[in-house]
């Protein structure tokens, strides 16, 4: 993934990559600013320096008697004295705004045996000048320089320079900003990581959003739980009575779905107990086909409709084992009369849909029902996680489907055998809720002798 | 054997009501919940259909009082609701079956049999004492293969004491087996019954104990 993508994906990368770029940005900043400023400062200290060497080297010159300039004592820097200490002074004899006529005619003892050649500039007395000139050793000095013209001979003027290395400022400078880039890259590490603290801490209710979410996804909770600060709260209120209205309108559906069904079918009971009593005239028989078609009409719509109520909600979970006690509870009563085994394989601890309890029932009701109708003597149940599934096998040891009817069974809610009661939708109905949930029904070949049935379901963590 | 028929819409009531009197029960109706609760409670029954949806109090808790009030008549719930969770449901509240709506009025009537025939403990459909067999679905009574003509009445003493084979049936409880709650009862015809039964049956084989009631004596 590219930066901007994750910049626009994720929150932290976006924080903690504009924080980090803002300090580097400051802390270039602050260094550079902070370098220059150093620099003036000891460059103007270094002329300072030059200048109060000038100075003193301008008040101790005199004109001897043969007219030779001469000092009047020595300088009182020593660097003066030891040869190539970086601090020199030399006198020129200079023409009035000319060459000079003469250079170096008095040196420092510094110089040795150099002599500075200082370029001339157009002068008037008293005028400082800079320059940049080759020194001894291959080093550059600066020179400060001044013309002046003694009483004793007017019209003789006489340049003074004092010169110092240039890397008697370097140094400090360079020694300062080596200092300075150790404290700034100190001062960034410590910022980037109060950012990363920041940025960790602050977004650790996104986290806790996160886990809670997923916890609500895979059927885990119901509702997400926990104290959020006040700037995501009213998202998880909102996601919760979400949640909540989506089960509401399940409930509502169904309900309604029942008192349809109820306010159909007593009705239909009626009419088709008359039509049955009316013998068997036309009449009574149209009536007949008619109450049956009605039947199968409303039973299909209604089932349809309950399970087009059944819409995935988030945080729905069932557990299986109670589910299938109480439906084999239900069948051994219902089915008593066949006086058959129904044994129940050891269901794991936890073991649960991701779904509506309602919905499995539906399920693996109709499933068990059918093997019970079709079992000879026994049939066998046995649900298990497998993975992620969760897989409900039912067995019967009835005389099977042929091949080529099952996917018609299942599809089309065709009745297997219309002498067996019942409205041969409940395939169909399993078919259809399983789908919704992302899983299937198939009917296989049982090692008992009959069919199979083989429900794959989501599983809930 | 007697039936209380619980279903507040009239027309199924009372087709309910017909289609197992032609089958030679007594019938008893109650229209809602209330009423319901009380037939079941004071009144001796051998079965009850029961719906669920019922005015005044629904048919789950009517159940519920029943059974934790200890009576233990067979009940067969007759509703429109047929998802599983409330045939558990209902299941788990004590009841024995459960048919839905619509149904076919002779699956209903073979439900009630069972569930007569079991409550009993009988596994099979046909009773049998001695020469005397009586098929609980054709309703025919036969004497070493012979059938023999009973009227409703007398079909249904012997049906309970068929029920109830070897054991001590006391008059009042035949009368209240063998009446609904509004017809006018005398036990004395209890009497006039079990002398017509003796005269088409084989000698001996209602004992009368005395101060007790009746006995149909078979050899197992």
């Amino acid at each position: 993934m590219s930066l901007p993508d994750r910049l626009r994906e994720s929150l932290r990368v976006r924080l903690l990559a504009g924080t980090l770029l803002w300090i580097l940005a400051t802390i270039a900043v602050a260094g550079w600013g902070l370098g220059v400023l150093i620099r003036d400062h000891v460059e103007r200290q270094f002329r300072a320096e030059l200048r109060i060497h000038l100075d003193q080297l301008t008040a101790s010159l005199v004109i001897g008697r043969d007219g030779a300039p001469e000092l009047s004592g020595p300088l009182s820097d020593p660097r003066l004295a030891r040869p190539y200490s970086g601090l020199y002074w030399q006198v020129d004899r200079a023409a009035a705004g000319a060459a000079p006529s003469a250079a170096g005619v008095l040196r420092s003892r510094s110089l040795w045996d150099q002599v500075l050649q200082v370029p001339h500039d157009e002068q008037r007395d008293a005028q400082l000048q800079e320059h940049r000139v080759p020194g001894p050793d291959g080093t550059w000095l600066r020179t400060l320089e001044r013309v002046v013209y003694p009483a004793e001979r007017p019209g003789q003027g006489m340049r003074l320079i004092v010169a110092a290395d240039e890397r008697a400022m370097a140094e400090p400078v360079r020694r300062f900003r080596a200092t300075l880039w150790v404290a700034l890259g100190l001062l960034a590490i410590g910022l980037a990581a109060a950012a990363v603290l920041q940025v960790v801490v602050g977004l650790a209710p996104l986290a806790r959003l996160q886990r809670e979410l997923a916890a609500v996804r895979e059927g885990r909770s119901q509702l997400m739980s926990g104290s959020f600060p006040a700037e995501v709260r009213p998202l998880v209120d909102e996601f919760n009575a979400v949640l909540a209205q989506n089960s509401e309108i399940v409930a509502r559906a169904r309900t309604l779905a029942g008192n349809l069904a109820h306010a159909l079918k007593t009705p239909l009971s009626v009419l088709a107990n008359a039509a049955r009593a009316g013998g068997e005239g036309d009449l009574a028989r149209l009536v007949r086909d008619q109450v049956e078609s009605a039947r199968r009409q409303v039973d299909y719509h209604l089932k349809r409709a309950r399970s087009a109520a059944a819409t995935r909600i988030p945080g729905a979970r069932a557990a299986v084992l109670p589910v299938v006690e109480g439906l084999v509870r239900a069948m051994a009563r219902i089915h008593a009369d066949r006086r058959l085994e129904l044994a129940v394989r050891p269901v794991e601890d936890g073991l649960a849909f991701r779904g509506e309890e309602q919905d499995l029932q539906e399920m693996v009701g109709n499933l068990l029902d059918n093997a019970c109708k079709w079992a000879r003597r026994r049939v066998e149940l046995e649900a298990k996680r497998a993975d992620g599934r969760l897989i409900v096998a039912i067995d019967d040891d009835g005389r099977g489907i042929a091949h080529d009817r099952r996917r018609d069974i299942v599809l089309r809610g065709a009745r297997a055998d219309e002498r067996v009661e019942g409205s041969g939708l409940g395939l169909a109905i399993v078919d259809e809720l399983a789908r919704l949930y992302g899983g299937e029904v198939r009917l296989e070949d049982s090692p008992l002798g009959g069919v199979r049935a083989l429900l794959t379901l989501p599983a809930a963590a | 054997m007697r039936v209380l028929v619980i279903e507040d819409e009239r027309t199924l009531a009372a087709q309910l009501a017909q289609a197992l009197t032609e089958a030679s029960y007594a019938v008893d109706v109650a229209h809602n919940g209330v009423d319901a609760l009380h037939a079941g409670e004071t009144g001796e029954f051998d079965a009850a259909i029961l719906d669920l949806g019922l005015p005044r109090l629904d048919g789950i808790t009517v159940l519920k009082r029943w059974r934790a009030g200890g009576r233990n008549m067979p009940v067969l719930i007759l509703t429109a609701r047929d998802n599983w969770h409330e045939k558990v449901a209902g299941i788990d509240a004590g009841a024995d079956d459960y048919l839905t709506k619509p149904f076919h009025m002779e699956e209903l009537l073979a439900r009630v049999r069972a569930l007569i025939r079991r409550a009993g403990g009988h596994a099979r459909a046909e009773l049998a004492c001695g020469p005397v067999v009586l098929d609980t679905r054709s309703g025919r009574v036969t004497v070493a293969g012979r059938g023999i003509a009973l009227t409703s009445h007398e079909y249904r003493v012997l049906d309970y004491l068929m029920h109830h084979r070897n054991e001590i049936v006391s008059r009042s409880a035949l009368v209240e087996h063998i009446y609904a709650q509004d017809f006018d009862r005398d036990s004395n015809t209890v009497e006039v019954f079990i002398a017509r039964l003796r005269k088409k049956l084989p000698a001996n084989l209602i004992e009368t104990v005395r101060g007790l009631g009746y006995r149909l004596a078979c050899e197992e």
